[in-house]
């Protein structure tokens, strides 16, 4: 996979590794902003209240 | 063949290392980010209400509920902090717990819903006001955004907790040790807490109460941390910090 993508990016080596850097920030930052604060709730560390059945909180 | 079994071992080492650098990341958010988020969101609901309480004269404090502010019926004035209703999502006090640190001071917001909780601690809706008769419920993380009730097993009997709603200083008294329950023991936020566990009943009759909830373990749902205690003393904010946050 990672092979395949580095195989089709343009330009030479030095291009290729910036615009992977690129990419890598781009995934962690929606990473971060969005996939794991929609995840997280579903995780049990948010459990802090007694209201049966555990609902969110 | 030798290609296909070779490629099938990169996609699958690729793969395991993808998943891991992922859970890696996911750990490093709920560690680190969340708390980075959730310290700067508690700063910025602390600074919202010392600069609401700083406009607002504490001289006019403590009209009657049927008192109207600016016109507006007082349940929906955001005038007074005393009188007006906890509005959902919003901040209307700080907690000072000083077993917990010297600076620790968080904010607490009306709910206790996801978003609540990742902004300071979270009033059951439902329970008592701040100070008033029946039970003040407060849930908190005990880990994640902040960790606020890291140390909850910590907590004594004769440990305070000191709650401001701009015009007030309550000074709470811890009664026992923190009690294990289940999720589904509700009873402990009653107005007389009523834990399923009867010999575990904190008080025999109705009084201004404090009610304290976490998960247990740390980081598991499986269980509740409970902390009750009674309202010691009150005292307004013009008379300066009640001692036990000055020593």
């Amino acid at each position: 996979m990672y092979g395949w993508i580095w195989r089709h990016l343009p330009g030479n080596a030095w291009v290729k590794a910036v615009i992977s850097l690129v990419l890598v920030l781009a995934i962690v930052f929606v990473l971060f902003q969005w996939v794991f604060p929609w995840a997280e709730p579903l995780l049990p560390f948010n459990d802090v209240t007694v209201n049966g059945g555990g609902s969110a909180g | 063949m030798t290609l296909t079994v070779r490629g099938t071992v990169r996609a699958l080492s690729e793969l395991c290392v993808t998943v891991g650098v992922l859970i890696l990341l996911l750990v490093v958010y709920l560690l680190y980010w969340t708390g980075v988020r959730a310290n700067h969101a508690m700063d910025r609901e602390v600074s919202a209400l010392q600069d609401r309480w700083a406009r607002t004269p504490v001289s006019s404090a403590r009209p009657s509920p049927a008192t109207t502010l600016n016109g507006r019926p007082a349940a929906h004035g955001t005038g007074s902090p005393a009188s007006a209703a906890y509005r959902e999502g919003q901040p209307f006090a700080i907690m000072y717990i000083p077993r917990f640190g010297a600076d620790w001071h968080k904010p607490v917001l009306q709910g206790t819903g996801t978003d609540d909780l990742q902004h300071g601690l979270g009033h059951y809706a439902g329970t008592a006001r701040l100070g008033g008769q029946g039970n003040f419920a407060v849930a908190g993380h005990r880990r994640t955004y902040g960790d606020p009730f890291e140390d909850f097993p910590e907590l004594r009997p004769g440990d305070k907790v000191v709650l401001t709603d701009g015009v007030t200083w309550y000074t709470y008294l811890i009664d026992k040790p923190p009690y294990l329950t289940l999720p589904d023991d509700t009873g402990v936020i009653d107005p007389l807490p009523a834990p399923l566990d009867r010999s575990a009943t904190p008080y025999p009759a109705p009084g201004r109460y404090l009610t304290l909830t976490t998960c247990d373990p740390p980081w598991g749902h499986s269980h509740r941390l409970i902390a009750w205690g009674h309202l010691d003393a009150t005292q307004p904010v013009a008379q300066g910090m009640p001692r036990a946050l000055l020593s």
